[in-house]
């Protein structure tokens, strides 16, 4: 009996041993993080975390520097002409990239993959908008032709929705590029569970809201990451992920509060980048008078902008935030001066209302989703701005959501009085300038061309249009200025970003497009 | 009565009571003012009237609600709990994924509950009014008056985040994988696997919550065992036993306490209710992916399918605990054998 | 009255309880004069406060002052509570007296109701019915009285059993009293004191329940000082104890105190009890 019991203990030792060292010899990172993504399908996800996975399973065209959006650099592409009239991109691509599969990538997946972004009606579909037409005259050249200049097209091209997928595997599961994939594509559910693309990671298991698991593409044609593994933790609040990355559970946390930074750094074990970001938090009023109510009046929404205190606003979002003059996040070309912010004016805001007939004030919900964004709890934001407006006599109720159900809902413009956040899409003032009449922002308060002035719908039009970056930034700015005015929206914030990081991890770059490159980290 | 015989009827009882359950499930889902149109309709989708068309045909709520009752205690009966409307899921796929994760939290807290509990209860009955009386009696006091959310704060806090002698939440360190599925238990699963690293790391991070969660059950377990103890101790024939000189030891052991089990039993019964109801609020807390937090999530974006499911399959393990309780109750005691 | 006190002096541990339930619903009432602030007005660039001379219990991320807040919150958690108690109380008895007086299939009808309800566990129960009717006071409390109706009705029904066979009862309805009659004026005033204890027992509970569902956002809206929101909202501040300490810390000495009085009134109605 002796015996057999010391034979077992000494296997279960045995057995303790090979996992430990099984478990050891894996570089794993752990990510923690406020999880908001919708889809990981590139085609349909929208969300920045979307972008930061998507930038480790897939790769696109061309892409952006480590750290800045200065210049637009090779990346699938090896080089590029542009037409005369800058209607026609003529792409040369590597023809030593494979896929996760290991077969090449040639300039048919490129195809494939740009017009079912176009065709799925996805939430990133308008991105290819002003694509007209994309052929593969052979394996390793990509002619995109637009139906009008668009300057910042190959801004878009280096986004994540532009990422490139497997023709063969995704039609293999479902996929379709045809014109009516919006109602035949079937591939979503395939994507969410595994990725079909030429980056170094693989996507290996997504549980929505839960955990992202990548692992290492043993088939990359490129430079191996470092990590074997990474593995994106949601962990919704920010004083539970700066607690984990205290301990040691996670290697990152990607919202940190400025509140944080003292206690957490206090030993020396966790270093805090802090990056400004573009991200900007604002107040939606929608247009149509039977969800909006009294905040579809443009004095109303004036009103409102003057009665915000932006000051407590960004005391919340603490560190690098600072109060953009209207949508176009400082730093871009094309913002306006930060002496025209918004200054708080309550007299203002209650002459303002009176002019409106609102005198005696209103009541209305104030929609929001449950969420922090970049270590800035929306709520508490809310709870600033029910207070602000109190003082000029509007009652706010708040009415917070689940994240997921919220988004539809704003996404639909189904919210009368909403607080949201944007990021551009890729780094361009043109991305912004979606917060004009029938762009995407513009649609989800209902502000169409049949509801707007033809002043702003003229500067949209031309701004747009327009390839000289001086003319373009002048009129993205006179686009502001009428928001300032007019417009259905009150920017609140720009949003900095606090992000934390076990002091052993190397190789930290941050760029809004994809935020941190998990490519790049090592131990 | 012969036992099978007993546990028949209480079974066919039982069948009224989960129809009357899925009834009120089915009533509170539909009366609700909000939509569930609206909060899981994907975007883009409800401006167009086929895809709405299709989401109310799919989930039957183009059908009036008799009709829709019917159709679903039919799929009931053919094991089909529907589709969670978010997960996108079968209700019974992500109910066999969450609820082990909840017996696991449930069953140590239960053992921790009734050891301490019973034991605290048994000492501070024998020495009544003596201070470990008090002591335990106050402690008891704590548990059934503390907050469970607010405990699994301090707890948090504390254990974890300022002295790092705890994990922290969810069921594994992130690192770890989960174990091969067997049981869906992590700690059986790993070591039935082998994997000694993961199920103590699984014991570890089983503490915090399974000491929140126990709170409430061992406060009340204290209290009722004393009283139950107490009141069996000062009975005719503890005295008798004691009088004729047997050890106080095997007075208390056998005499008095085989004879206050009932009560006891009775309210491990009962604490089961009352444990879901702390899983909800510490399951939340500390990020356990168990039942609690699905059917909370499930609530907040009105996903009926999923509160359905769950409230069903919880209201039925609830119906058999009460069952096991009374069939250990007819084994216990004599009477109602005879009755 | 003075046998009230003295039985009071007798039992310490009910008498803190009353002290304390008195205290805090003082508190909540004279708020107003007492409450060194505000509990609503923000100061963002005062936030975060640690417990200092100006505010003794510090200040919340928005710069509220947390000792106004929780003083105001009693106006919230401690009606609630009783409200949903008292409903719960008088809906449960009246199904229980009805079902025990009437008998037969009337009586089996209801209490497979109760039965059902009682599977359910109740803050499952409760959640569905607050999230279905959107999160407010209002629908919480309705939650809490629809969860705990059926204990009562079962005790109630009990009670009612037990006593319609006693002769009075009888006897006036040989003398021709009806039958609701008989229920109102006769039986329900005999049972009422063993009500009484069970809901006095269960008012900490309640509490409980409340701010239970409150933390989960299913009760009060975001800004208003209840206090299971408040302690929920102090999760996202770990280093920031005093947000969810002290709020915490007022339910948990409410609770107490009602699980005292409890306890000492069941003692007092049931001296078997007491005794020991």
């Amino acid at each position: 009996m002796r015996k057999i019991v010391s034979f077992l203990m000494f296997t279960l030792m045995l057995l303790t041993l090979v996992s430990v060292s099984l478990a050891q010899d894996e570089q794993v990172l752990v990510y923690g993080i406020a999880e908001n993504t919708d889809s990981l399908d590139p085609a349909r996800g929208y969300t920045p975390q979307e972008g930061t996975v998507n930038h480790a399973t897939y790769e696109t065209l061309v892409t952006w520097p480590p750290s800045d959006n200065t210049e637009v650099l090779p990346m699938l592409a090896e080089s590029w002409t542009i037409s005369e009239d800058g209607l026609t991109y003529t792409f040369t691509l590597r023809s030593d990239v494979t896929f996760h599969d290991g077969s090449p990538m040639v300039a048919s997946d490129v195809v494939f993959s740009f017009l079912r972004l176009k065709y799925v009606g996805g939430n990133p579909s308008f991105l290819a908008e002003s694509i007209a037409s994309v052929e593969a005259p052979d394996d390793t050249t990509v002619v995109i032709t637009l139906s009008q200049a668009d300057p910042a097209i190959l801004a878009k091209l280096a986004s994540a929705p532009f990422s490139v997928v497997s023709e063969a595997i995704v039609t293999a599961n479902g996929g379709t590029a045809a014109e009516d994939a919006a109602e035949t594509d079937a591939a979503e559910a395939f994507l969410n569970s595994t990725s079909a693309g030429t980056g170094p990671y693989v996507l290996e298991s997504w549980e929505q809201s839960v955990t992202t698991v990548l692992v290492r593409n043993e088939n990359y044609w490129g430079e191996a990451p470092f990590f074997d593994r990474i593995i994106f933790q949601n962990i919704p609040e920010a004083a539970s992920q700066a607690a984990a990355l205290q301990v040691g559970d996670i290697d990152i946390a990607a919202d940190i509060t400025a509140d944080q930074i003292e206690s957490l750094t206090a030993n020396g074990d966790v270093v805090i980048e802090q990056v400004a970001t573009p991200t900007i938090m604002f107040l939606l009023f929608n247009q149509d008078e039977s969800i909006g109510g009294p905040v579809s009046n443009p004095d109303v929404q004036r009103a409102i902008r003057y009665a915000i205190d932006y000051e407590s606003i960004l005391a919340l979002t603490g560190g690098s935030g600072v109060q953009p003059p209207s949508v176009i996040p400082v730093g871009f070309a094309g913002a306006l001066p930060n002496e025209e912010v918004i200054v708080r004016d309550v007299e203002m805001a209650r002459s303002l209302l009176a002019e409106a007939g609102y005198a005696d004030g209103f009541t209305i919900d104030l929609q929001y989703p449950e969420f922090t964004l970049q270590g800035v709890a929306i709520g508490d934001v809310a709870q600033v701005v029910q207070a602000n407006l109190a003082e000029v006599g509007i009652t706010v109720n708040l009415a917070p959501g689940e994240l997921l159900a919220e988004l539809d809902l704003y996404r639909n413009g189904q919210e009368g009085l909403g607080l949201w956040w944007w990021s551009p899409d890729f780094q361009d003032a043109v991305s912004n300038l979606e917060f004009l009449p029938a762009r995407t922002v513009g649609n989800r308060v209902n502000w169409t061309d049949e509801n707007s002035d033809a002043e702003i719908q003229e500067v949209r039009d031309q701004a747009f249009a327009e390839t000289d970056a001086a003319a373009r930034a002048e009129l993205v700015q006179q686009a502001q200025r009428y928001l300032q005015e007019n417009g259905p929206f009150a920017p609140l914030a720009q949003v900095g970003r606090q992000i934390g990081l076990r002091a052993d991890i190397t190789g930290f770059t941050f760029n809004p497009q994809w935020d941190v490159d998990v490519i790049q980290l090592a131990r | 009565m012969p036992i099978y015989l007993y546990i028949l009827r209480r079974v066919l009882f039982a069948i009224p009571v989960l129809l009357g359950i899925t009834l009120v499930a089915f009533v509170i889902s539909n009366a609700v003012p909000a939509d569930p149109m609206l909060a899981n309709l994907g975007q883009r989708s409800i401006s167009n009237p086929t895809i709405v068309e299709n989401f109310r045909r799919e989930w039957g709520l183009d059908q009036p609600a008799p009709v829709q009752y019917v159709v679903y205690l039919s799929n009931l009966l053919r094991g089909n709990l529907g589709m969670s409307i978010k997960s996108r899921r079968p209700v019974l796929e992500d109910l066999q994924a969450y609820f082990p994760a909840t017996i696991e939290l449930a069953t140590s807290s239960i053992v921790l509950a009734l050891v301490v509990g019973v034991g605290a209860g048994v000492i501070s009955a024998v020495w009544r009014n003596h201070p470990i009386d008090f002591v335990a009696r106050f402690i008891s006091l704590i548990g059934v008056s503390a907050p469970v959310f607010w405990l699994a704060i301090i707890f948090l806090v504390i254990f974890y985040s300022r002295l790092g002698w705890a994990p922290g939440p969810g069921r594994l360190d992130v690192r770890l994988s989960p174990p091969p599925y067997y049981t869906g238990f992590y700690t059986i699963d790993s070591a039935l696997a082998g994997q000694w690293n993961t199920f103590w790391n699984a014991v570890g991070h089983l503490v915090l919550p399974s000491l929140v969660l126990a709170s409430y059950s061992t406060g009340v377990i204290t209290r009722v065992t004393r009283s139950a103890m107490l009141e069996v101790l000062s009975q005719d024939y503890v005295r008798t036993a004691r009088s004729k000189g047997l050890r106080e030891r095997a007075v208390i052991l056998t005499h008095a306490f085989s004879n206050a089990r009932l009560p006891i039993v009775t309210i491990i019964g009962l604490s089961y209710s009352t444990l879901l109801t702390g899983a909800v609020l510490t399951e939340t807390i500390f990020a356990w992916p168990g039942i609690g937090r699905y059917v909370f999530r499930a609530s907040t974006s009105l996903d009926f399918p999923a509160i359905m499911g769950s409230s069903l399959v919880i209201a039925f393990v609830f119906v058999v605990m009460n069952l096991l309780v009374d069939v250990l109750y007819y084994l216990l005691d004599p009477r109602i054998r005879a009755a | 009255m003075r046998n009230l006190f003295r039985w009071l002096v007798r039992n310490p541990f009910t008498l803190m309880g009353v002290i304390v339930v008195l205290l805090w619903t003082v508190g909540a009432i004279t708020a107003h004069w007492i409450a060194p602030y505000d509990p609503l007005a923000q100061n963002v660039s005062n936030r975060l406060q640690a417990p200092n001379a100006e505010h003794i219990w510090g200040t919340d991320q928005l710069g509220r002052d947390i000792y106004s807040r929780v003083l105001y919150g009693g106006r919230i958690s401690l009606p609630a509570g009783l409200i949903a108690v008292f409903f719960a109380t008088v809906i449960g008895s009246l199904i229980g007296a009805t079902a025990g007086y009437a008998g037969g299939l009337w009586d089996e009808l209801l209490m497979r109701l109760t039965e059902i309800f009682m599977a359910f566990p109740t803050i499952i129960l409760a959640m569905a019915i607050s999230a279905a009717l959107g999160p407010s006071i209002v629908n919480a409390m309705i939650a809490l009285v629809v969860v705990s109706w059926p204990s009562y009705a079962r005790i109630m029904r009990g009670l009612v059993i037990s006593e319609k066979v006693h002769e009075y009862v009888v006897a006036s309805h040989a003398m021709g009293a009806s039958h609701l009659r008989i229920l109102l004026r006769a039986i329900l005033p005999n049972c009422l004191s063993s009500i009484i204890v069970v809901a006095t027992l269960d008012f900490g509970n309640a509490i409980l329940l409340f701010a239970g569902l409150s933390f989960l956002g299913l009760g009060p809206e975001p800004a208003s000082p209840e206090w299971g929101r408040m302690v929920s909202t102090g999760i996202d501040f770990f280093d920031q104890w005093w947000m969810s300490i002290f709020p915490g810390l007022a339910m948990f000495t409410v609770v107490m105190a009602f699980n005292f009085i409890g306890d000492g009134i069941r003692d007092l109605a049931d001296p078997h009890t007491a005794k020991r």
